[in-house]
């Protein structure tokens, strides 16, 4: 039953997506890849449709979830992502207030930031590559990169000059 | 400035909705416009106290936003209706987008363009890494950690669900010592 994949895989993986959605793209590409739901340049594809609409950037699963499955797909899939982080928040929100002095607290959050930078410098570089190691690829990331850092446009203009490089360099 | 939380479910709707309609390009600015400039549910402390938190926390961090909030505010009817504010809209718009994109996907021309779009939103994950890294380049062992990560999930593609605990191990040991 396709469904209950979907839903078993993306709830795992809601569950080792410390540092949000960027940081879990890696395991999550390796996921859509080994089912045989997307090659690595469609799972970029579908990150991008992803880009270009409003919300929060977990909406990529959707999309897997109804290239698998249509509509039920897209919601099990979205439910799945959220469900059980949506429990540890639930749970969680009144300990961290009540903790909010405790050395732990802060030796945890201390730990878990460099792991969530390698995580998302690991995502960016995947997703830089959807089919293999190209120069042109990696320029139109890097100059976005770039942009990013050193201006303060909104970042849906830097994807529509990506769309237009892209249109330039790699058809 | 007084701080006026949501009154009743309908307001914490459509709350939740414009920010979710309007956030073209990232979420964060949106959510911080809507609820501690424009209606003021949250001062700006609480706002930074309670997305750190969900950074913190596993999986979406504006999802889980909308349920502590939600939650304060209504308890479980308030979680629910945050989030399901919050989702609506651009789940009908991402559907709407990908039904266009299967349509013409088969023109070489449109991969190319969504290929560009693509690799550019890895170009702005990349940026968000540099961000977020600045604040460790002077904390050796951080940087270890991060060149650590990065290789074996990025490079060697090792199963996050493995490199995941040893390195959180690992940094939970150098974090107690003061090295990060």
């Amino acid at each position: 039953m396709i469904l209950l994949e979907i839903a078993l895989w993306f709830s795992l993986l809601s569950l080792i997506a410390f540092g949000g959605m960027p940081a879990v793209m890696p395991e999550m590409q390796r996921l859509v890849v080994e089912h045989g739901w997307a090659t690595p340049a469609e799972f970029v594809q579908l990150f991008a449709v992803g880009q270009a609409a409003p919300g929060p950037n977990v909406l990529i699963v959707s999309l897997i979830g109804w290239k698998v499955s249509g509509l039920a797909g897209a919601l099990v899939a979205l439910l799945a992502v959220c469900g059980p982080a949506a429990v540890i928040s639930w749970w969680v929100s009144e300990l961290w207030t009540r903790f909010k002095d405790n050395p732990w607290r802060l030796a945890l959050s201390r730990a878990i930031a460099p792991l969530v930078v390698g995580l998302i410098l690991a995502s960016g570089t995947i997703l830089a590559m959807p089919s293999g190691p190209d120069w042109r690829t990696w320029l139109i990331a890097l100059a976005s990169a770039g942009a990013f850092l050193a201006t303060k446009v909104n970042p849906l203009w830097i994807l529509a000059v990506g769309g237009v490089a892209g249109s330039i360099l790699l058809s | 400035m007084p701080i006026t939380p949501p009154r009743n479910l309908f307001e914490l709707f459509t709350g939740f909705l414009a920010i979710g309609a309007r956030s073209f390009g990232g979420v964060m600015p949106w959510a911080h416009r809507t609820m501690v400039e424009e209606r003021r549910w949250l001062t700006p402390a609480d706002f930074a106290e309670t997305i750190g938190l969900c950074q913190f926390l596993p999986g979406p961090n504006i999802g889980n936003a909308s349920i502590v909030l939600g939650k304060r505010w209504f308890g479980l009817s308030g979680a629910v209706v945050a989030f399901l504010g919050l989702m609506g809209f651009p789940f009908i718009w991402v559907m709407a987008l990908g039904a266009l994109y299967q349509e013409y996907s088969f023109l070489p021309e449109v991969k190319a363009v969504v290929t560009g779009v693509g690799v550019a939103g890895a170009g702005l994950i990349l940026g968000t890494a540099v961000k977020l890294g600045r604040d460790l380049v002077r904390k050796p062992a951080a940087l270890v950690l991060v060149a650590a990560c990065f290789g074996a999930v990025g490079v060697a593609r090792f199963s996050m669900y493995l490199v995941l605990p040893v390195a959180l191990v690992l940094a939970l040991v150098a974090s107690r010592r003061n090295w990060l």
